[in-house]
């Protein structure tokens, strides 16, 4: 198996896009093959994600994002696995070189949701749950998780302090980090007098609806000899499902996809929770990283909320987590948040990241969820 | 829960068991798991020799949310509590409660019962509130 390194990393702000999903894709992906220094003619496959392009009334993205690069005979094809699909994307690339089948390829996620209305929004964001046995019975999003941090709560006393704690945490991290969508940082006090949206989890417990558009470029190492910034080595590219509805899983209270793709990638990495400097989690929701820090093994179950209050998980505490705001306060446009987890630790790695700067940098660990766990990717990456 | 020989290999015929013959159907694998989800084999052990049944119309909570922002198709029902449900001997199924503006009003144990209406999914009713089968 080849060595496979994340080359160029790059991503927008996040929030509304004035620009198309297909204008802010192509961009992004130009800027990352430019941080990269890859000739782009070296990408021999180009993995593109965009779960509700039909928002925009535009599927086969792909070809237009290669045409406006310059590579037009470059093959393509969409990745769609709700809001894991870019961590998909980059799974896929990661097979594909490190299997010895491309050399080079492009990983670009965008979503543009922003023309539509809460309403829309949130039907559309629900597409990812079960039609027939989930949404026809009343559940949205945010009821879906809900439901989970309602079960989490029952058996570990998970209070809305601790939960608010971790919005506060994330929301100062996004404070500092100029392509997040929220800019400012909230107090306890703000969070704890949000409307609730779907009990137990008030509005700042949700992560916003986003525009966004991330990419990254992937190669072999024996391709990429003099990288033009530090790359990310890929320890690790692990996928796992779970039974997709929550109506038939034996527990509630994490989600058993993370356990799989985490356990899978811990041993293809050849190292344990202990090794990770710092982690990206996927927190739709603030109880989605207390169930992720569990389910990923850096805590045991029912002491990770606690362990955010207590400020272990901040940019200067023993496990910074969600450096970059997280998916609750940089934001979360669907197909493109799997690659800005990985930007965020790019720029990370690079020393880029300003004052959301974390102290050490040898080993990261990227998570993305797709829906409510029907999907989960696990990416380990290390230096050089 | 009794068995039938419903043509469950539907989506369709779960919907019309619940929305029109107001019977909640599911099925029941050789491991012993129940459940009232489409499938064609198993979730836990993979067996394709379901047997298609009738679950009860009563049980317990499991976990629930009470939904303030609802997705379009329930615009004019919230607040509401979107449930999990342990059936009476067997199979846990999603659902819906209207007219619970609060947490409060639901505890997890709850006894419920599976209470049609006009109204589309899986409606339950509170058993204190007098929820009955048609």
């Amino acid at each position: 198996m080849r060595e496979t390194w994340v080359v160029g990393a790059a991503s927008n702000r996040y929030g509304k896009m004035a620009e198309s999903g297909r204008e802010a894709a192509t961009r992004v992906a130009l800027e990352a093959i430019d941080v990269s220094g890859i000739d782009p003619k070296r990408i021999g496959y180009t993995f593109v994600s965009n779960a509700f392009g039909v928002a925009e009334r535009q599927a086969h993205l792909g070809p237009l994002i290669n045409t406006a690069l310059g590579i037009p005979e470059v093959p393509s094809a969409t990745i769609e696995s709700a809001c894991s699909s870019s961590s998909a994307g980059l799974h896929e690339a990661f097979v594909h070189i490190a299997g010895g089948f491309l050399d080079a390829a492009l990983v670009v996620g965008v979503e543009k949701l922003s023309h539509l209305d809460t309403l829309q929004a949130t039907s559309y964001f629900a597409m990812g749950a079960d039609a027939a046995f989930e949404t026809r019975n009343g559940a949205t999003f945010p009821g879906l998780y809900a439901t989970l941090a309602h079960a989490h709560r029952q058996k570990y006393g998970t209070t809305s302090e601790e939960l608010g704690a971790i919005a506060v945490k994330n929301h100062a991290n996004a404070a500092k980090n100029p392509h997040a969508h929220f800019q400012k940082p909230i107090s306890l006090d703000t969070y704890l007098h949000s409307p609730i949206i779907a009990s137990p989890l008030r509005l700042y417990d949700c992560c916003p609806f986003s525009d966004g558009a991330a990419a990254l470029v992937v190669a072999a190492k024996d391709v990429m000899r003099s990288p033009s910034a530090e790359p990310l080595v890929v320890r690790a590219s692990a996928r796992s499902g779970s039974v997709a509805g929550m109506q038939d899983r034996p527990d509630l209270t994490g989600l058993p996809a993370t356990r799989t793709a985490a356990s899978a990638a811990f041993r293809q990495a050849g190292v344990g929770p202990e090794k990770i400097d710092f982690l990206e989690v996927h927190d739709c929701f603030t109880v989605a990283e207390v169930m992720a820090l569990e389910d990923l093994g850096f805590y045991p179950k029912g002491a990770a909320a606690a362990a955010g209050r207590n400020g272990e998980t901040a940019l200067d505490g023993t496990l910074p987590v969600n450096s970059s705001g997280g998916l609750k306060a940089k934001g979360h446009p669907v197909s493109a948040t799997g690659a800005g987890q990985v930007v965020e630790i790019f720029e990370q790695f690079n020393h880029r990241a300003g004052a959301r700067q974390v102290p050490k940098t040898e080993w990261a660990l990227a998570h993305n969820v797709g829906a409510t766990g029907g999907s989960c990717s696990v990416h380990i990456f290390s230096h050089r | 829960m009794s068995e039938t020989s419903l043509p469950l290999h539907s989506i369709a015929a779960y919907r019309r068991g619940y929305e029109e013959e107001h019977r909640l159907l599911g099925f029941r694998s050789a491991c012993g798991f129940v459940t009232a989800t489409w499938s064609l084999a198993c979730p836990r052990c993979g067996a394709r020799d379901l047997t298609e049944a009738e679950l009860a119309s009563t049980g317990r909570l499991v976990a629930f949310s009470v939904q303030t922002v609802p997705s379009d198709e329930f615009l004019n029902d919230a607040p509401y509590a979107y449930v999990l449900v342990d059936l009476d001997g067997g199979g846990r199924v999603t659902g819906w409660i209207p007219g619970i503006g609060a947490e409060s009003e639901l505890s997890v144990g709850g006894r419920v019962r599976f209470s049609p209406s006009y109204k589309p999914g899986v409606q339950f009713a509170r058993i204190s509130d007098g929820g009955s089968t048609p």
